[in-house]
Order: structure tokens, then C-alpha cells, then sequence
């Protein structure tokens, strides 16, 4: 599908301080915030109002103000934890070593020459090990929200009366698109896998066959992968739906299809 | 015990430096300040005294291993442990969900009796109290619609996307849209004067 306009992302940003953009508008979305410092500015104004939100719940939905006895002393307690000593705070410890230790360094050039090495050194790790923390931190973030996010798919599938068609090319297997249709909500999420690239400026485009006559749905590109998934397409209401088809049109759309079916599965009427 | 000191207090921000080179007093000072602010959060969410104070705990053990990456003068102290509450209280009820799912039990989670309303702490350094705060929040709230206040509060507090809001009320997706945006900046109107202080 073809990404939204810059004007529509900006107006993403109360929702993306709130947390409430899916993984791919997110991802998009920050691209998208990378390039502005207005938009940054917006982020975190609105971000602050987030934070205000809390104390707006009706007496009683808060917790109450007074805070539970002992609940500093355990906060106070797994702060004191090793285990969670903040990084800095070992590296302020390597980098400035006590007097002990430069009395120490000048009673032995040798040694004191293979202690700075070993500072350096240490200094070094500490930050390679620091830089990699951060860099796991954000995968596992970036791995958590696609979790989250496959779970909801996986939920959506799983859901009664979703119905799975396949959409092949010429009976192949691979590629192939998976339609599930919900039909209470009149939704279907298309999956597709082995998917070939497209060219630059197209999409695929899927259509329903409405009547006998396809009726526009959305565009979408593959991964790189050949992976390609697209939620809440809207299915067409009344009339008689026989089949769903998919061409490769220009990237925004068509609404006749302007070149032959490359993939196409029959639909059951309920 | 809280900080009872009378020297002038520390800035927020400070704090988080201080924490990040190891001072553990200087995440008992942040607590004092706005431990209450968390808790209010994490309630809210996951709906259980005992839940709650998890959050906290993981919260401000969280914001003291992020302590070196905080970016002073990229928003607030508070709103950055706000949001890290949040995160936790949110994975807690994800993680109680699929466990629910999983042992496919019946039984709905029912908040606790709350806790009788106490004074949420001031700010030492004689910022804006919280209970101040409070009151200008509420008043702005009142200021929204009812489905916008709903549409920020399922996002904010239920950690849906405005996806899943569209799918839970049965409105447009363009409609959700359109009330979490315009109710933020009617919010962001009302509240300016009194965001919590920087991070600088």
C-alpha cells in the first residue's frame, strides 16, 4: 500500500505518544519523525500530556494517593540489587580510580603502565558492552511490539467463523495469497508468501469479483522476503461475491484492473 | 523513610544523572516525588493493589538501568517514568491475559477496593502539587467529548491501537482517528501550564 501523505503523518503524532499506532504505522511514522523537529516537539508535548492522564481518573481508579507502606524500602531495595547497577555507574568506577590506586600506579612504572592499559582497555569494553545493551534493548523492544502484534493477527484468525481461501497462480502453490474472510465483520486479512517483487511505481492489487465485475480492494508490496500482510481490508456487502483476484497495478490504485490476474481463489457463498 | 532534607531540592533531571552514576538515594528522592503519580498509572491499568506495586518497583528498577541513556531536555522526568510504568503495567496485564486464555479461566479480574484517597506528595522544591495537577486535569477532561475521553483513555490506559478501538466500538477507523487527535490538542491546550518540570 502506498504510505500516507506527510501532512497525515503529522497528524499521527498525539497517537504516537499515546502508544496507540500499529507496529507499521509506527515504524513509518518514525522514519517520518526522524525528518522533522517540529513533529519532535509535538511528540513530546503530547507525551507530557499522557503522562498527565493519570490523575485525571474519578477518585478511587488511582490507587488512592497514599502510597503502600514498605513500598519504597522495596523499590529502594531492588535499585540496591548488583544486578541492576547502571552501566555508567561501573564505568565512573573504572574511570576514576581512587587515590589508593594512583599511589599504587607510581610505586611501579611497570605496573602502573599495565594498569592504564587495563583502564583503557576496560573503559572500551564498558562502552562496547553498553552500546550493545542499548542495541538489544531496542531489538527486544522492536521484537516485543511484533509479537504483540502477531498475536493480534493470530487472534483475528482464530476467531468463529473466519474462513481461509487460497489465491493461486494458475493452481501453483507458490506464490500464494491467504484470504481470511471474517465475515460478521465483513473484514479479511490477506497473507501472502513467495511472493515475486514488483516493479518500481506498482503493487499488487486485490480485487473482489462482485456480480462478475472485480471491485477495487487495496494495494499492497511485497517484503523482501516475499512475505506480505495486509489487516481490516474491507470486504464488499450485497451482491454476489464469486471470487477474489489479484494484478499488479500502479503503486496508488486502480479501478479497472489495467493487467492480467496473477493470482485468483473461488469464494463460498455463506 | 522519604527525604526530609532542607536543602534546596535537586532538579529532576538531576536526579536522573545522579542515579546514573550510581547514587541510589537520588531514585528514593524521584520516588518521593512521584512514586504516587506512578502508582496512579499502574493501578489504573492492571486494577490490583498488589499488581500495582509490582509496577512500581519494576518501574523505577527499570528507570535506574536507563538512567544513562535519559536525554535531558527531551520532555520531563516524570512523563519519561510515566511512560515506563505504563509499559510495565501494560506487559503485566498482556502476560496475565494469555495466562488467563491459557488456563481458560472464567473468572474476571476484579479490581481491589481502592485505597481511601490520601495527598499525593508535593514536589519539595515547591513546584505545582500533584492534588493541583489533579484538579486541572480533570477539568480538562471534562472539556472533551465523551468518545473522545474515551478513545484517549482506551489508548492510554488499555494499550489499544486506534485499530483496535475502530474494532471494539464499531466505528470508523477514520472517526477514532479524528477524536484521539482532536481531544489531545484540546488537552494539549488546557494542560500547557502545567506539564511536570523538565528534564533539563
Amino acid at each position: 500500500m502506498t504510505g500516507p501523505a506527510q501532512d497525515s503523518l503529522q497528524d499521527l503524532a498525539a497517537a504516537y505518544a499515546l502508544g496507540a499506532l500499529s507496529a507499521d504505522e509506527t515504524r513509518r511514522f518514525e522514519a517520518f519523525l526522524a525528518t522533522s523537529p517540529e513533529t519532535q516537539r509535538e511528540v513530546e508535548e503530547y507525551r507530557e500530556v499522557a503522562a498527565l492522564l493519570a490523575l485525571g481518573g474519578p477518585e478511587g481508579q488511582t490507587g488512592g494517593g497514599s502510597l503502600p507502606g514498605g513500598l519504597r524500602d522495596r523499590v529502594l531495595a531492588r535499585v540496591g540489587d548488583q544486578q541492576t547497577r547502571p552501566l555508567a555507574a561501573a564505568r565512573a568506577t573504572a574511570a576514576r580510580p581512587s587515590s589508593a590506586v594512583w599511589v599504587a600506579l607510581a610505586a611501579s612504572l611497570l605496573l602502573a603502565a599495565g594498569l592504564g592499559a587495563g583502564l583503557v582497555s576496560s573503559r572500551g569494553r564498558l562502552a562496547a558492552v553498553e552500546t550493545e545493551l542499548a542495541a538489544r534493548n531496542t531489538t527486544l523492544d522492536q521484537t516485543g511490539r511484533r509479537l504483540a502484534e502477531r498475536e493480534a493477527t493470530l487472534n483475528s484468525i482464530l476467531e468463529p467463523g473466519v474462513e481461509l481461501y487460497q489465491l493461486t497462480s494458475n493452481g501453483d502453490p507458490e506464490p500464494g495469497i491467504q484470504l481470511f474472510w471474517n465475515r460478521q465483520r465483513n473484514q479479511a486479512i490477506v497473507h501472502g508468501f513467495r511472493l515475486k517483487p514488483v516493479p518500481t511505481g506498482k503493487a499488487y492489487q486485490l480485487w473482489f469479483i462482485k456480480d462478475g465485475a472485480p471491485v477495487p480492494s487495496i494495494t499492497f508490496k511485497p517484503e523482501p522476503d516475499g512475505h506480505a500482510k495486509v489487516e481490516h481490508v474491507p470486504v464488499p456487502e450485497g451482491g454476489k461475491l464469486s471470487a477474489a483476484a489479484i494484478t499488479v497495478e500502479p503503486e496508488t490504485g486502480s479501478a479497472q484492473p489495467t493487467s492480467p490476474i496473477v493470482m485468483v481463489g473461488a469464494l463460498k457463498r455463506s | 523513610m522519604p527525604d526530609t532534607t532542607s536543602r534546596p531540592s535537586p532538579a529532576d533531571g538531576e536526579l536522573v544523572a545522579r542515579a546514573a552514576q550510581g547514587e541510589e538515594r537520588a531514585i528514593g528522592v524521584l520516588y518521593d516525588r512521584y512514586g504516587s503519580v506512578l502508582y496512579a498509572v499502574a493501578y489504573r491499568i492492571v486494577g490490583q493493589r498488589a499488581d500495582a506495586e509490582e509496577v512500581v518497583v519494576e518501574a523505577f528498577a527499570q528507570a535506574w538501568r536507563d538512567a544513562p541513556r535519559f536525554e535531558a531536555g527531551r520532555g520531563s522526568v516524570a512523563g519519561w517514568l510515566t511512560m515506563i510504568a505504563r509499559s510495565r503495567a501494560l506487559d503485566l496485564v498482556r502476560a496475565r491475559s494469555r495466562r488467563d486464555r491459557i488456563t481458560a479461566s472464567a473468572a474476571a479480574d476484579r479490581p481491589d477496593t481502592p485505597p481511601a484517597m490520601g495527598q499525593f506528595r508535593a514536589d519539595p522544591g515547591g513546584a505545582l502539587d500533584h492534588d493541583e495537577r489533579r484538579r486541572q486535569v480533570r477539568q480538562a477532561l471534562e472539556t472533551l467529548s465523551p468518545p473522545q475521553r474515551q478513545a484517549i483513555e482506551l489508548a492510554y490506559f488499555d494499550g489499544l491501537s486506534q485499530s483496535e478501538i475502530a474494532e471494539r466500538l464499531q466505528e470508523p477507523l477514520g472517526t477514532v482517528k479524528t477524536r484521539v487527535r482532536l481531544g489531545m490538542q484540546k488537552l494539549r491546550e488546557c494542560l500547557r501550564p502545567f506539564y511536570f518540570e523538565r528534564g533539563t
